[in-house]
């Protein structure tokens, strides 16, 4: 669960002000869309990583579980990365501003929800999310009762305070749940854009062209070294850490011993 | 492998989703919220087989 809410947790609060609501008289929607979606000022904050780090040190503080704070931020690291592949991409490394993307697919959350559905669903996102679904279908093991009972729940303290509540039967559904909605949502919207409408595909990079899509500006010299320094000094962080976490392991194995 | 059981829950969970699918594509709206879905596969998948087996 915390794996999900954190790969939903950047869109969750603010994708409907990006597409716009009718609320009675009222139009509310955001003035410039992909600013308050993936810029600042705006909640493009949401797409970096010293979010999720932010929002999983406050689950391991407040609900005290480890599980619930590196889950949520395996999600919604995973989400922030997997966005630097369109257009616009995401602000990683907020408080710098500068939008790491790769541009492999169009941005188009200005152009309203359902230009926007028609254009993922026509270009090489399309074809990304399919490369999961596809994995998902040959990981299907992991989607089976004996999976979940012998290795989900016995992982998670949740699933046996929400199972005092619903029975195992209702666990298992909510387990499933996202792979069943990603999977047919994929395959909706597909015959939507291209049966029903017919939308062209266009999976050339940077697709479709046949959308206007929001483009951040082309990454200079100078960021793209400083996007190599902050990278190389994760790493040499987590490898420090690594070989000192080794030396502590074996130190305590070797006072049992 | 997979068991004939396996099978048997898989072809059910494809089932509503053809549904699911079918639905979404006439309102795409449905197609909007993961909750959604887990209402519906709540309803589709649980509770309409639970009332069908007490009834039967």
């Amino acid at each position: 669960m915390p794996l999900l809410l954190g790969s939903y947790a950047p869109d969750m609060m603010s994708k409907w002000f990006v597409y716009g609501i009718h609320i009675g008289g009222w139009d509310l929607k955001a003035s410039d869309p992909v600013q308050f979606h993936r810029g600042w000022p705006g909640v493009g904050f949401t797409h970096s990583l010293l979010y999720g780090v932010v929002i999983a040190l406050l689950f391991w503080r407040v609900l005290g579980s480890k599980t619930w704070a590196i889950s949520f931020l395996i999600g919604q690291w995973a989400h922030a990365i997997t966005d630097t592949g369109d257009t616009v991409g995401t602000m990683l490394f907020f408080p710098w501003t500068v939008h790491i993307h790769f541009g492999a697919w169009a941005y188009a959350g200005q152009t309203g929800r359902v230009t926007d559905a028609a254009a993922y669903f026509s270009g090489p996102g399309a074809v990304w999310d399919l490369v999961w679904i596809v994995l998902g279908i040959f990981s299907w093991r992991v989607l089976t009762r004996s999976y979940f009972e012998e290795h989900v729940f016995t992982a998670d303290a949740f699933w046996d305070r929400a199972n005092r509540v619903v029975p195992i039967a209702v666990l298992l559904i909510a387990y499933r749940a996202a792979f069943f909605y990603g999977t047919c949502r994929w395959i909706a919207w597909s015959l939507w854009a291209h049966v029903v409408h017919h939308y062209p595909y266009d999976i050339s990079w940077g697709g479709p062209h046949w959308v206007t899509a929001a483009h951040s500006p082309p990454l200079t010299w100078p960021q793209l070294l400083g996007i190599g320094a902050i990278i190389g000094a994760g790493v040499a962080i987590a490898f420090t850490s690594r070989l000192e976490f080794g030396k502590k392991s074996w130190a305590a194995i070797r006072s049992k011993t | 492998m997979p068991s004939k059981r396996q099978l048997t829950v898989a072809a059910g969970y494809v089932a509503a989703g053809a549904v699911y699918i079918a639905i979404g594509v006439w309102f795409t709206d449905f197609l909007l919220s993961f909750w959604v879905a887990l209402a519906y596969l709540l309803v589709v998948v649980w509770l309409v087989p639970t009332g069908l087996r007490r009834i039967f």
